[in-house]
């Protein structure tokens, strides 16, 4: 559940929400977290990416005798099931480490696509300016001040889950933060006279996102980068709780915690264990890209 | 009556027990069994889309309409026909049935009941205009008259030995014919009116349809005033319904659940063997399902046993054909439907098959199990070498692609044996023009036809013999299994659940055990 | 009054541009997946049917006419016949919209009552271990994903407590388990808010002279904070509300609590489109008023622009 507060409340109000707990550490103390935080998450990339050699068995290999069974080193097909099976005899644990695969890539891919839009779109407004910025500055406004799922499950009923559709979906619902980070710091450009030096001497626009607006942002990129990334997984993983997400066989986590709410009360292990890596994923992620923030860019409280 | 003075109802009813000193045990289960309720609430698996009796033949429908109506003549859980509004029956010649009317039946309207309704409801039955779900269900029947409000007479086009069998089913209800026509069929649909022990009040989409008891029935008021039927579609709140006596009664109760119902100490079981079949039913005019050795190899790739075993808890029965165990001229010769995934690939070379798609479009809760067995089904469909996909769909569409005809694939369907006999089944739905007509065969058109109207009960029996052979050729369904159908109830309820899935809540058959 | 005008006019704007900004994408989605009509009756409705509801939506006309005929329709509240419910969408929407309301009421009132209490108190005693333990949670509250927050709660104070019910709704007991899942992340943010508040106005001067004066902490904090950190908590509070509605989808699936978020849900998986269009225009609707109403409220208080 993202923030979405609109540009109208004032700073300091929108700090003090998100001012990080127990009081302002050193940035030294903040460093150390930071590199624990993006520790976790290359941990969990590289389970992703080992998905097919450390993976136990088969995520969508069916044994139907040895369903619904508790976490046991000694299942009914002979093998151990540490995270116990689900209602056709798959292996909890494996599924949830694929699951991590599909997590991580629509995360990923859709951080990459919301980032390019809200780049391309923020960089044009404060290059242009005049009644193009407005436009596009009202439109993030307005998309902030909107829950998105509506309209995310609204495009998908209509035009049918599937990988792309859900990557589309999940960036479009976060450009909104680059753009305004962008645009900004174009903005503060084109007050410096260099740019028009440089389109003096020849330069072009390219060139000048490249070598001086890029460098600039890079920071507040990645800070916006990993928080978008967090919501990005949770929104993936809500689309396919509700069926509109990531379609079965296919292991997913929101999946998996669905297909486990029938079971509750037998056989609990098939939707807390991926929730439960859900969520600290969730946790850690966004908590990273809180550190971040203190350490590289304070000023971006207000996304 | 709400749940929290039923449970403060139990708890003194349970102090009272442990303290009267009676053996613990006894004593408080003992109290648990019986109660004061005056309202009687089901649970169902998915909410009701029609209160006209004509417009849908799915499971939670007729639950619904077999107590707001009546039928000629009711074939009651011990599987034996008996008298309902029609209090006599008799053959005359070879092809005319004269029914005797009971009296003084009324409508819910205060209208009574007389052979113009009967008349009325059985051509409307098989009006063109209205699409009714029930066309087919009355094709033998030539002409219907009314020669007296007592008297109904029956001419059938061939002789039809099965002719009471028929009107004891879904298309045999009784409409009022004036209350019928006056509304139209939307404005009945919303408001029925029939003569059965139940009479509607209201019905909130997606809430619960509200019934009260009819006191002026003629087979007696029913044990309770009022009746709710309640759509909870997932499974476990339903479940925890009944456990925590927030409903009396719920249908569909799946076997992993069963221990939930059986080992909590005010809930108990309700068992039939569903005189039925559930199938995946295929658009045989999609490719590549319109090829039989695709569909024989779908058929060997299954491993029933593992399914009835694991996924039912050993409640069902394998198959041996598309006739139901308990139909008449069901061939104990026949073995238990094949499971070979060699021969099932070896089939699939055969016929050239190219890894084309094969979908089934399953809906979740509304046949026990669908999901979960689709989900099966598709892991040793692609074990074998086949391109599986399971889509899930709501209940609504499916209902929209059965009219439609618009599967993409397979789809479960749990065909009931209407007659206790082939005839209700296999040729009811698979017939020209009928229910499910996706396939064509002439060799089976003639012989369902023939079988039909014969009363020699061995040519028959040689016909279905054969159909089933044909049948087992081009699998225009894929049979899977016959079930237990189960329903949990809380121990107070006193009745017999029927095989072919109505519930009937009539004096005869159901009451609550009192305080 | 001028300062008011400027403050509001472009607010006033942008909401309206929110509001045609998802009717334009419902829009366009809607016409993207080709003829919309199939989309809009039911599969056995006569062909005479099909011709009404083609001519209502003007596609015999150019797209530009048939847009300005759809917003017309959408000013109008008219978005067509639910196919599954067989009644005007916009009937049933709003059949659906008191059970909504009511587990938003309470389970923002439920976020207030427990958060700001809580934020205060971490407040008052900073760094201790009410404060780290509160926090803590606070956090586990904002990242947690609200549907297996809702399955945990499920699984934790029903199936094993046996405190709650599973599902639905009914009498109170049924709205506790969901109005804490949808307020969980309001919770969480309202008290980290209030306990940063309340930190600031506590190292503000007055405060500590108040304190030198020997008046007692609680007094303190209670006369001088609630005066100061009034205005930011209620406008971040009144802010989580609009959020709420995002939310509800989610909670209203999880409890089967019949609301408009699960309407939305069920209208998908039936493809009964007029359904899902109408709610989602209404979500945005309410979502837009309840934000615009708080800036004006804030618009108010803050001394900046209040009127003179």
């Amino acid at each position: 559940m993202a923030s979405s507060t609109p540009a109208s409340v004032p700073a300091e109000v929108i700090a003090a929400v998100t001012e990080p707990a127990g009081g302002g550490a050193g940035a030294r103390r903040t460093r150390r977290l930071v590199a624990a935080g993006l520790g976790f998450v290359l941990a969990v990339a590289i389970v992703a990416l080992a998905a097919p050699w450390i993976s136990p068995q088969d995520p969508t290999r069916q044994s139907l005798r040895g369903r619904l069974a508790a976490p046991t080193l000694q299942g009914a097909d002979g093998r151990a099931h540490v995270l116990g099976t689900d209602h056709l005899g798959r292996d909890v644990l494996s599924r949830v480490i694929w699951g991590a695969r599909v997590s991580l890539l629509v995360g990923f891919a859709a951080v990459v696509v919301g980032g390019l839009i809200g780049a391309t779109l923020g960089i044009l407004a404060g290059y242009r300016g005049g009644w193009l910025d407005s436009a596009i500055m009202t439109l993030a406004d307005a998309q902030l001040a909107f829950p998105f799922i509506l309209l995310a499950i609204g495009i998908i009923a209509v035009l049918g889950p599937s990988f792309p559709t859900l990557i589309l979906v999940i960036g479009l619902s976060g450009w909104m933060s680059y753009a305004r980070v962008l645009r900004s710091q174009v903005l503060v450009l084109r007050s410096r006279e260099f740019v028009d030096a440089i389109h003096a001497l020849g330069g072009s626009a390219g060139r000048i996102v490249a070598r001086h607006i890029l460098p600039n942002v890079m920071s507040s990129l990645v800070v916006i980068a990993t928080l978008e990334l967090a919501r990005s997984i949770v929104l993936e993983a809500t689309l396919s709780f509700l069926g509109l997400g990531v379609q079965p066989p296919t292991p997913s986590w929101g999946g998996m915690v669905q297909e486990g709410r029938e079971y509750l009360d037998s056989a609990w292990w098939i939707s807390t264990y991926p929730g439960l890596v859900l969520m600290l994923t969730s946790l850690v992620v966004s908590r990273t890209g809180d550190w971040l923030r203190d350490l590289l860019d304070p000023t971006l409280r207000g996304e | 009556m709400s749940q929290v003075t039923r449970r403060e109802l139990l708890k003194g009813a349970a102090t009272l027990g442990a303290a009267a000193a009676v053996a613990p045990a006894l004593g408080s289960t003992a109290q648990a069994q019986t109660t004061q309720k005056r309202e009687f609430i089901i649970a169902q698996g998915g909410d009701i889309a029609f209160f006209d009796p004509h417009m849908s033949t799915s499971a939670n429908e007729i639950r619904v309409s077999f107590n707001v109506f009546d039928n000629l003549i009711s074939r009651h859980p011990d599987g034996k026909l008996h008298p309902s509004v029609a209090t006599e029956w008799k053959l005359q010649g070879q092809t005319t049935w004269v029914f005797k009317l009971r009296s003084g039946v009324k409508f819910h309207n205060g209208d009574p009941l007389t052979s113009a309704d009967v008349k009325y409801s059985l051509e409307r039955s098989w009006d063109p205009a209205l699409k009714t779900r029930v066309n087919t269900v009355f094709t033998t029947i030539d002409k219907v008259e009314a020669p007296d409000p007592m008297t109904v007479v029956i001419h059938t086009k061939k002789p039809d030995p099965l002719l009471p069998a028929r009107l004891a089913f879904y298309g045999g209800q009784i409409l009022p014919e004036k209350a019928a026509k006056a509304a139209g069929p939307e404005a009945f649909n919303l408001k029925p009116v029939g003569s059965g022990p139940l009479r509607f009040v209201s019905w909130t989409k997606d809430d619960k349809a509200v019934l009260e008891a009819n006191p002026d029935y003629w087979g007696g008021k029913i044990d309770v005033d009022r009746v709710i039927f309640r759509p909870i579609p997932e499974t476990a709140p339903r479940v925890a319904a009944v456990l925590k006596g927030e409903v009396d009664m719920i249908t569909a109760l799946p076997p992993d659940h069963i221990e939930r119902v059986t080992g909590n100490a005010t809930t108990k079981l309700g068992s039939a063997l569903y005189a039925g079949l559930y199938v995946l039913a295929v658009n045989s005019k999609v490719k590549p399902l319109d090829n039989p050795l695709v569909k024989q190899a779908l058929s060997l790739a299954i491993d029933r046993e593992a399914i009835v075993k694991e996924l039912w808890r050993g409640r069902g029965i394998v198959p041996n054909g598309p006739i139901a165990k308990g139909d008449n001229h069901f061939d104990t010769a026949l073995p238990p439907l094949k499971f070979d995934p060699k021969e099932a690939r070896a089939k699939l070379q055969q016929a050239g098959y190219k890894n084309e798609e094969i979908v089934i479009e399953t809906t979740v809760g509304y046949t026990t199990n669908d999901k979960p067995m689709s989900e099966a089904i598709h892991g040793m469909w692609r074990d074998a070498g086949i391109n599986a996909k399971v889509e899930v769909v709501e209940y609504s569409v499916r209902a929209q692609k059965n009219r439609d005809k618009s599967f993409k694939g397979l789809w479960w369907s749990d065909p009931t044996s209407t007659l206790s006999d082939p005839d209700g089944m296999m040729w009811r739905l698979l017939s020209p023009g009928g229910p499910q007509d996706y396939w064509r065969n002439a060799k089976f058109d003639e012989l369902g036809e023939a079988a039909r109207f014969s009363v020699d009960e061995k040519f028959r029996g040689q016909a279905y013999k054969e159909m089933t052979k044909i049948f087992m050729e081009n699998w225009p369904w894929i049979v899977v299994i016959q079930p237990y159908e189960d329903y949990g109830l809380q121990k107070y309820v006193e009745f017999t659940p029927n095989p072919n899935q109505q519930i009937e809540l009539r004096r005869f058959n159901f009451k609550l055990k009192r305080t | 009054m001028r300062a008011l005008v400027g403050f509001l006019g472009p607010r006033l704007f942008r909401a309206l541009v929110a509001l045609w900004l998802v009717s334009t994408v419902v829009f366009v989605v809607m016409r993207l997946s080709g003829d919309p009509v199939p989309l809009l009756v039911p599969p056995d409705a006569p062909r005479s049917e099909y011709e009404r509801v083609a001519k209502d939506l003007g596609l015999d006309r150019p797209l530009p006419v048939q847009y300005a005929v759809f917003i017309g329709n959408v000013l109008r509240g008219d978005f067509g016949r639910s196919i599954h419910f067989r009644q005007p969408a916009w009937r049933v929407v709003m059949g659906y919209l008191p059970a909504t309301a009511e587990l938003a009421l309470a389970a923002f009132g439920l976020a207030l009552l427990v958060a700001v209490p809580v934020g205060l108190l971490s407040a008052v005693k900073r760094n201790s271990p009410i404060d780290h333990v509160t926090m803590g949670v606070a956090l586990i509250g904002q990242s947690a994903p609200t549907f297996f927050l809702g399955i945990l709660f499920i699984l934790l104070f029903s199936l094993k407590a046996n405190w709650f019910p599973t599902s639905g709704r009914g009498g109170w007991e049924h709205l506790v388990l969901p109005a804490l899942t949808l307020g969980a992340f309001a919770m969480a943010s309202i008290a980290r808010l209030t306990r940063s508040a309340v930190l600031e106005v506590l190292r503000q001067d007055y405060v500590r002279t108040a304190r030198a004066k020997g008046v007692p902490e609680l007094a303190v904090v209670v006369k001088h904070t609630l005066k100061n950190a009034a205005l930011p908590v209620v406008t971040i509070t009144a802010l989580q509300f609009g959020t709420l509605l995002g939310g509800a989808v989610v909670t209203e699936t999880v409890f089967a609590w019949p609301g408009i978020g699960r309407l939305a849900i069920q209208s998908i998986y039936n493809r009964d489109y007029p359904v899902v269009q109408c709610t989602v225009f209404l979500s945005a609707l309410v979502f837009i008023i309840v934000n615009f109403v708080v800036e004006v409220i804030y618009g108010f208080l803050d001394p900046r622009v209040r009127p003179r």
